[in-house]
């Protein structure tokens, strides 16, 4: 029991890593925090249930949730992003993406209402099982962990290995010195927006599968623990969204298996508190002060 | 009808001002929900279960707000500005989760029973928080103030014990944030921890941030206009939220510093003299 | 004359690293009383860890460094000011929202002490003629209501170093004063600091420009790959071959 429900978490933790990964890929090169990113997540589940309903095949699905996603994702760097590019607009941008959530979950709620909705899938997937050394594993969610690590794989790859990587590196270390290289800075912050977004539209996609059905809420209680999750892992840096992502997953699962599930997001939020005693700047992160380096 | 408005407002504005004093010290908090949640449950066990008179009960309820604040922030304060806007949000979701787990407070229910705040009782609160304010700005500490939240480096190399005077500012947002929770606890009666959760801690530097951080009567206005726009789109009543946060964009586009960002530096200066 | 009597600072064995490099090894020094000690090295030497480490901004690794006497080794920058250890920095950092006024006030060694105290004073009239006084030494007083970001790159400098003086310290550090400026204006910069001399016991300056450490401090350190290599009169220090060496590299190339 105890390790079917370590991996529950470890199950759940991906889909936090990944929509903690947009997050902190989004603060590591526009330094600002995306409020909007949780109603993408949400939306991205509503996306794919709408896109079956109409009679689209998973896949097909999956690639529609990934274009709007990216396509929304378009839109809240647009209007929630665009102009308040100073280094002392934090948190106009930070309020603006909220009220552009705002919109986004009123909205969605017009149009789909304030309970959860069902989502039909052909009955077999959601529960076929496979028996992995003695362990009954559900094979849909075996599916979602190992897509969701690929994703996150192909994300670390891209920005270590490959001229767009490159160029994103350098915004997120300075935007006005990757200009002078003749970076075009606007076009990087769309990328990363577009990335951002169809992971954190793909994690909804998972998620609605997953539990079988979408609501309008998720994206506040899981936007809201993505940044536990990012402040857990250093803000800013991809392998701590993973592993924070990870260990979140786990302490919930774990604090349900001990019946104090109630507790699970208080638990959370203590250990986001705990290691940044330890660690002011989170398991990965760097308490760069830029002033002390001149 | 009119008395509501007049508690409402005056709360808020008080609210507001609760997150204006702790961005004094440049940190920027999501606790203050949290804050009031205790000043209302604090003082409302010491009225409905110990029978104190509510203003006793609410400076108390003040003060436990304001040792909570300094408790946790002392720590916290040692990680970046961003890491501690995160440890206030986490201050906001554990009290609620916390007090939603007493069943001596009524849990999920809500705690109800408690009755007591007159108009005046806000008035009073909001006149002597704005002089406060008021005196603050015209003293030697305003200026403390300044530079720690312009550049803590350059203010430690001045001699400014900047922790402390973060922490002394935290205690008293914490405090006024939850005064300012027994009041509207004892207006509204009944309250359930619902009523604190993290979107409230939003809303307040909401209220903040869209009058303008820059001087002290911003936070107050924004308060003000913020707790009068539902009226406002009152018609649009199903509409609220996205009407709410087209709303905010706007404000925000047009006047990113706030609706009332000016710094009375000059006329300060000039005035010393 | 026992020497260390008349040292300010005495530092010793002074050790840095960052991540395995060593920034500082094992530097000793002191700054005596009445003097204006310069401090070189080619970039990288360890300069600017040298005066952030006796500056409390960060821990030494080992060491001690003594003040007036006293061990501070590993007290925070706060304190150390307090104590009486000023210090400006390479990118001037002013308060540059509020008034050159304001910049020196904020510094106003009562006020600091007893933050809270400090809300209750109304009368601040003598505190602001103390300011315009100091103002006036600098030749800024013009411009008390001026916005201390819109001063000119000189005058930003010498309100930097005046704003460091209003807390009577008695040790200022200097960190890269004339960075960015001219013949002329380091002309200045150096009679500025040099009339600075009144107000504190001794005065310790980071620099790269060689005309100017030579006329203006009455000794003068060298540092490299954090190791002090020289140590003595400026045209003494300067003849020496290790400092030409380090300094202006094999090329000849000059700083």
């Amino acid at each position: 029991m105890l390790v079917e429900q370590i991996i529950n978490g470890v199950v759940l933790g991906s889909m936090y890593a990944l929509i903690a990964q947009g997050y902190t890929l989004i603060f590591g090169v526009l330094d600002k925090l995306n409020f909007a990113h949780g109603e993408i997540f949400m939306l991205g589940g509503f996306v794919c249930l709408a896109s079956v309903a109409l009679g689209a095949s998973l896949p097909v699905a999956i690639l529609i949730t990934a274009i709007i996603s990216g396509l929304l994702g378009l839109m809240v760097e647009f209007v929630g992003f665009r102009k308040f590019r100073s280094a002392d607009a934090h948190i106009t941008a930070a309020l603006s993406s909220f009220a552009i959530g705002l919109v986004l979950i009123d909205l969605s709620q017009k149009v789909w209402g304030a309970e959860p909705v069902a989502l039909t899938l052909p009955g077999s997937l959601q529960t076929a099982t496979i028996t992995i050394a003695g362990l009954k594993i559900v094979v849909l969610r075996l599916a979602i962990l190992v897509i969701s690590l690929l994703l996150m794989l192909v994300l670390y790859l891209v920005v270590l290995r490959t001229g767009l990587g490159r160029r994103i590196r350098a915004v997120a270390e300075s935007p006005a010195k990757a200009a002078l290289f003749g970076i075009n800075v606007t076009r990087i912050n769309q990328q990363v927006f577009v990335i951002a977004s169809v992971m954190a539209g793909l994690a909804g996609l998972a998620l609605a599968v997953r539990t079988g059905y979408s609501s309008t809420d998720v994206g506040f209680t899981f936007g809201l623990k993505a940044l536990a999750i990012m402040a857990i892992g250093g803000m800013g840096d991809l392998r701590g969204a993973l592993l924070g992502g990870l260990l979140v997953g786990v302490i919930e699962a774990l604090a349900f298996q001990w019946g104090v599930g109630q507790f699970a997001d208080v638990f959370v939020w203590l250990f986001m508190i705990a290691i940044l005693l330890l660690r002011p700047a989170g398991l990965f992160g760097t308490l760069v002060s830029k002033e002390i380096r001149a | 009808m009119m008395q509501d408005y007049i508690v409402f407002v005056g709360v808020n504005m008080v609210l507001a001002w609760s997150v204006y004093v702790i961005l004094l010290a440049g940190s920027l908090s999501f606790a203050n929900g949290g804050f009031m949640a205790i000043g209302a449950y604090a003082s409302g066990v010491l009225t409905v279960k110990f029978g104190m008179p509510l203003i006793p009960a609410a400076l108390i309820a003040g003060l436990i707000a304001g040792a909570v604040g300094v408790l946790v922030g002392f720590p916290a304060l040692r990680t970046r500005g961003i890491y501690l806007m995160l440890v206030t949000v986490g201050i906001t979701v554990s009290v609620k989760a916390v007090i939603e787990s007493i069943d001596y407070v009524g849990g999920i229910q809500g705690f109800g029973g408690m009755v007591g705040t007159r108009p005046w009782h806000v008035i009073a609160l909001v006149i002597l928080v704005g002089c406060g304010l008021w005196f603050l700005s015209k003293s030697p500490l305003q200026r403390i103030l300044d530079a720690v939240r312009e550049d803590e480096l350059s203010a430690a190399s001045l001699g400014i014990n900047t922790v402390y005077v973060k922490l002394v500012c935290l205690g008293v947002g914490a405090f006024l944030a939850a005064v300012a929770g027994s009041f509207y606890a004892h207006h509204l009666i009944h309250v359930t921890p619902d009523q604190f959760g993290i979107v409230v801690s939003v809303f307040i530097v909401l209220y903040a941030v869209l009058g303008g951080t820059n001087n002290m009567w911003g936070p107050p206005i924004g308060g003000v206009i913020m707790t009068l726009i539902p009226e406002v789109v009152r018609g649009l009543e199903s509409w609220r939220p996205t009407a709410f946060g087209v709303i905010i964009l706007v404000l925000l586009l047009i006047r990113p510093d706030g609706l009332l960002a000016f710094r009375d530096v000059t006329t300060r200066a000039k005035k010393i003299w | 004359m026992n020497v260390v009597a008349q040292s300010v600072l005495v530092v010793e064995g002074l050790s840095k690293s960052f991540r395995g490099l060593n920034a500082l090894d094992s530097v000793s020094l002191n700054v005596q009383s009445g003097e204006i000690l310069g401090l070189m090295g080619p970039n990288g030497a360890g300069k600017s860890v040298f005066i952030n480490v006796v500056t409390g901004l960060y821990p030494a690794d080992a060491g001690t460094i003594h003040y007036g006497g006293r061990n501070v080794t590993g007290l925070a920058s706060y304190e150390l000011a307090r104590l009486g250890i000023a210090r400006t920095y390479q990118n001037i950092r002013l308060l540059r929202r509020m008034t050159v006024l304001e910049n020196v006030l904020v510094a106003t060694k009562e006020h600091i002490d007893r933050p809270l105290r400090s809300f209750c004073v109304w009368n601040q009239r003598s505190f602001v003629t103390a300011a315009k006084r100091l103002l006036e030494q600098f030749h800024l007083v013009d411009k008390s209501d001026w916005l201390a970001g819109s001063l000119a790159y000189g005058e930003a400098r010498r309100l930097e170093i005046a704003r460091a003086l209003a807390g009577k310290p008695s040790l200022l550090f200097l960190d890269e004063p004339a960075a960015g400026m001219n013949e002329r204006e380091t002309e200045e910069l150096s009679s500025t600091i040099r009339a600075s001399h009144k107000f504190v016991e001794a005065i310790v300056i980071i620099e790269h420009d060689v005309a100017m450490m030579r006329n203006l401090p009455h000794r003068l350190i060298v540092l490299d790959s954090g190791r002090k290599i020289a140590e003595g009169r400026p045209n003494d220090v300067l003849a020496q071959s290790n400092v030409i060496e380090a300094y202006f590299g094999t090329d000849g190339t000059d700083d």
